[in-house]
């Protein structure tokens, strides 16, 4: 995979066992783990809007909300409760 | 941003391991922000195994995000660089019960035979990222059908 977001081992006794490439959602920031000649349809898909990996899940809401936005929105809303004195 | 790392095979101070059961109860390692001053953590390694007698079984491994940490044996991270100052991630290991967990939110899954060992690796960019609010977080669960003995972790983690 071009510009994969990790790469897995598995090892056993006998040494490394399996690898395989994987790459971090970029709308729920889960990782997926890329079989070996899997089909491109089962891994997911781009997303058009903000052009990066997402996984079969998101790929089947069909709307972009990077995993960014949604991490910023937390934080907006912690800090305008701590302000208040809410948390 | 400094990197630290933390594993539940420490030997003083970690607390005991928990058994595996057939479901997801104890969490072997949680990373939570300070409640004070939270951070964002940046999960980027993570390598899993058991240490228990070898036979065929299947382990479910899980990392989900949580809302608040567990309450048991809280053990300092170890950074990376020596120069760097102590996480202000709060971080905890082996314990009993997990904390609470958002519903629907594991970001990392994978099943591996009890005989073998794991590692995923983020590139740049790859990362599992938790929000700079109090208490959020990850936990790293395990589960098995077959086995009943204790599993070890390790979570390499960064602070921004």
């Amino acid at each position: 995979m071009r510009n994969a977001g990790g790469y897995a081992y598995t090892f056993d006794v006998g040494g490394i066992r399996q690898e395989a490439d994987t790459f971090t959602c970029a709308h729920c920031n889960r990782v997926v783990i890329v079989k070996p000649k899997c089909d491109p349809c089962d891994l997911g898909g781009m997303c058009r809007l903000c052009d990066k990996m997402i996984c079969p899940t998101c790929v089947d809401l069909g709307r972009c909300d990077p995993i960014e936005k949604k991490l910023e929105r937390e934080e907006a809303r912690y800090r305008a409760l701590r302000s208040y004195g809410l948390c | 941003m400094a990197k630290y790392a933390i594993t539940n095979g420490s030997t003083s101070g970690g607390g005991t391991q928990q058994s595996m059961t057939t479901t997801y109860v104890g969490a072997l390692i949680g990373l939570a922000s300070s409640t004070s001053t939270p951070r964002r953590i940046k999960v980027y390694d993570v390598l899993i195994g058991t240490n228990g007698t070898p036979a065929d079984n299947f382990i479910e491994w899980d990392i989900s995000r949580i809302t608040q940490s567990s309450t048991s044996t809280v053990l300092a991270s170890q950074p990376l660089d020596p120069a760097d100052a102590t996480a202000l991630t709060v971080t905890t290991v082996n314990s009993s019960t997990h904390g609470t967990i958002t519903s629907g939110s594991n970001v990392f899954y994978v099943g591996v035979n009890q005989r073998a060992s794991y590692r995923w690796v983020a590139a740049p960019g790859g990362e599992l990222v938790a929000p700079a609010t109090s208490s959020a977080g990850f936990q790293l669960r395990t589960r098995s059908g077959g086995y009943t003995g204790t599993a070890t972790g390790t979570l390499h983690f960064e602070e921004q």
